[in-house]
């Protein structure tokens, strides 16, 4: 710490630096400094590059945003949608986590791999691979388990079908994350526990589950972060049909943007969620900033 | 006794969640080798009751879908490898020199993975559309070539190199390059590794991007072209089956080959994250 590993710096470092720093500057710059200029301007804007139109509106954008109908249904169905996955995702991750952690259970690591296995397969190809489980007629799902209902047609259970399907894709994310959190506990405190003689429950309660606190935290904050985003499973398996029932945030912006081209309303939405995600992103860095 | 009963429960309900998690991967694949007939029918069975690779045949016959394979395997290596070259470049940079503002870039590089898709995504569009880059992979590949999750991975990666090494390599009167690319580079293979992984999976999955900018058909992506023909032959189940299918296996393949890595790597992130 007295000295400074190379305080002379040779002439190859110097140009390799720069170029390296250049390069990341003028390429964060171009590709998402400006784009957020844009915008943000294009915000303030009527914006539609098919009939050409680009003007001024002040705040109109934002205003439609918030007096919209839809956007409160989406809200609220973002809303339903992320605590009902998160709340399986974290408690089917931790149980399962916590089934392969205590010992008594062969091939660990083949357990994790197979439920790892829907997070690392394409979105596009899963949402079809549901799709067609749904389908009334052909689909494994009713077959299976015996029932006649058109999931993704109806308003009752479109959106219990997406979350479903979202759960079965996510969970493995979970379990991955707890097992890492608990492979690095302090063995210490859990030998303690044993020697004094506590229950599996209350080592589990008292001494496990407060030191995976911040795992926890970690997973729902990015699990918030990416269900603020997720478009793609609606596209694919309802269009946010049938009605308006499974219209999520950032489909309206998908819907707004590039079907009906309405690029300055689509970028007021953007920025509504845009500081969503970062009122989010805030807390995790205070939750990961109590941390240590 | 009791330990036995309860590891017997256990075990049996972790290959029941397993048996949930791999059945729709096989149903899928399965019924890609059924005929539409069967498909269609009222009594149902998993396994093929007649074998047929038809639905393959059709689907690339009508749909040309291995072009659209080749397309995202090209694109997809190509962002890959730059994009494990330009993070180890810029993690090197970042964790081993010291210079002026290096803090500042870093956290400027962890800001850009909190920006969502759907606020810089039309602007990047309409400047697409500016350069004169649309329908070309240009489009494609530039704009992904550094990546803020594989800058920071990197850095942090890098970071606990010895600094002895590079330091000897400089007396002994290696260049910066000949360290990078000799020394740094090797050194670092596991977390580039982890970074090529992810990479791949992100630009193969990747739909909206290439379906907004890539216009000619047979220039088009697999994830878009799947839509496109779910769209247009959607009541030919048995192809539809087949061509997910064809877009899962690749991936799944990777996934099974590299899995450990890919694990160690995203649960060390997250560790020390």
């Amino acid at each position: 710490m007295f000295k400074k590993s190379h305080p002379l710096q040779s002439k190859s470092e110097i140009i390799l630096r720069n170029i390296v720093v250049i390069a990341m500057v003028i390429f964060f710059t171009v590709f998402l400094i400006i784009p957020i200029g844009i915008a943000f301007v294009g915000s303030f804007h009527e914006w539609n590059p098919l009939s050409g139109t680009y003007n001024f509106l002040g705040l109109k954008n934002y205003i439609n945003v918030f007096s919209s109908e839809l956007f409160w249904t989406s809200m609220l169905n973002t809303l339903i949608f992320s605590v009902v996955v998160i709340i399986f995702r974290v408690c089917l991750g931790l149980a399962i986590a916590y089934a392969i952690y205590s010992s008594i259970v062969k091939y660990k690591s083949f357990f994790r791999a197979v439920y790892y296995m829907p997070v690392v397969t394409p979105m596009v190809a899963v949402a079809f691979v549901w799709k067609f489980m749904y389908n009334p007629q052909l689909g494994t799902i009713n077959q299976l388990l015996g029932l006649d209902i058109n999931w993704l047609m109806n308003p009752k259970t479109a959106l219990l079908a997406v979350m479903i399907m979202t759960i079965w894709k996510d969970f493995g994310y979970a379990v991955v994350m707890y097992m890492a959190g608990l492979y690095s506990l302090p063995t210490d405190a859990l030998e303690a526990a044993k020697v004094d003689g506590a229950s599996a429950w209350q080592t589990f309660r008292y001494i496990t589950l407060p030191l995976l606190k911040p795992m926890t935290l970690f997973v729902i904050i990015t699990s918030i972060i990416s269900y603020i985003q997720a478009y793609v499973q609606i596209l694919i398996m309802t269009e946010g049909g049938p009605g308006t029932t499974t219209y999520l945030a950032s489909y309206i912006i998908y819907d707004e943007a590039f079907v009906k081209y309405n690029f300055g309303y689509a970028s007021a939405l953007s920025f509504v969620l845009f500081v969503i995600t970062a009122v989010f992103t805030w807390l995790s860095f205070r939750v990961s900033g109590t941390k240590e | 006794m009791k330990r036995k009963i309860n590891s017997i429960i256990l075990n049996v309900v972790l290959i029941l969640v397993g048996i949930i998690t791999v059945y729709p991967f096989v149903w899928m694949v399965c019924s890609s080798f059924k005929q539409n007939s069967e498909i269609m029918a009222l009594e149902q069975h998993l396994l093929p009751q007649v074998f047929t690779i038809d639905n393959y045949i059709n689907m690339n016959e009508r749909f040309n879908f291995l072009r659209f394979f080749a397309n995202s395997l090209f694109v997809t290596i190509a962002i890959t490898i730059l994009v494990a070259y330009t993070s180890t470049i810029c993690g090197f940079v970042l964790s081993k020199y010291k210079f002026k503002g290096r803090n500042l870039l870093f956290g400027f590089v962890l800001a850009t993975m909190m920006i969502p898709w759907c606020v810089t995504i039309i602007p990047k569009y309409t400047m697409i559309q500016e350069f004169g880059w649309m329908d070309s992979y240009k489009a494609l590949i530039i704009p992904a070539m550094f990546s803020g999750f594989g800058i920071f991975n990197m850095k942090q990666h890098i970071a606990t190199l010895p600094d002895e090494i590079l330091e000897a390599a400089r007396i002994d009167g290696a260049n910066e390059y000949y360290i990078f690319h000799r020394i740094v580079l090797p050194m670092a293979k596991n977390g580039i590794f982890s970074i090529a992984i992810f990479q791949f999976l992100w630009s193969w999955e990747d739909y909206l991007w290439p379906y907004l900018v890539i216009n000619t058909k047979e220039k088009q992506l697999l994830a878009v072209g799947l839509k496109m023909f779910n769209g247009q032959y959607s009541t030919d189940y048995g192809a539809l089956f087949a061509a997910t299918a064809i877009s899962i296996i690749p991936v799944l393949v990777i996934y099974l080959i590299f899995q450990k890595q890919f694990i160690a790597g995203i649960a060390a992130s997250a560790v020390k994250g």
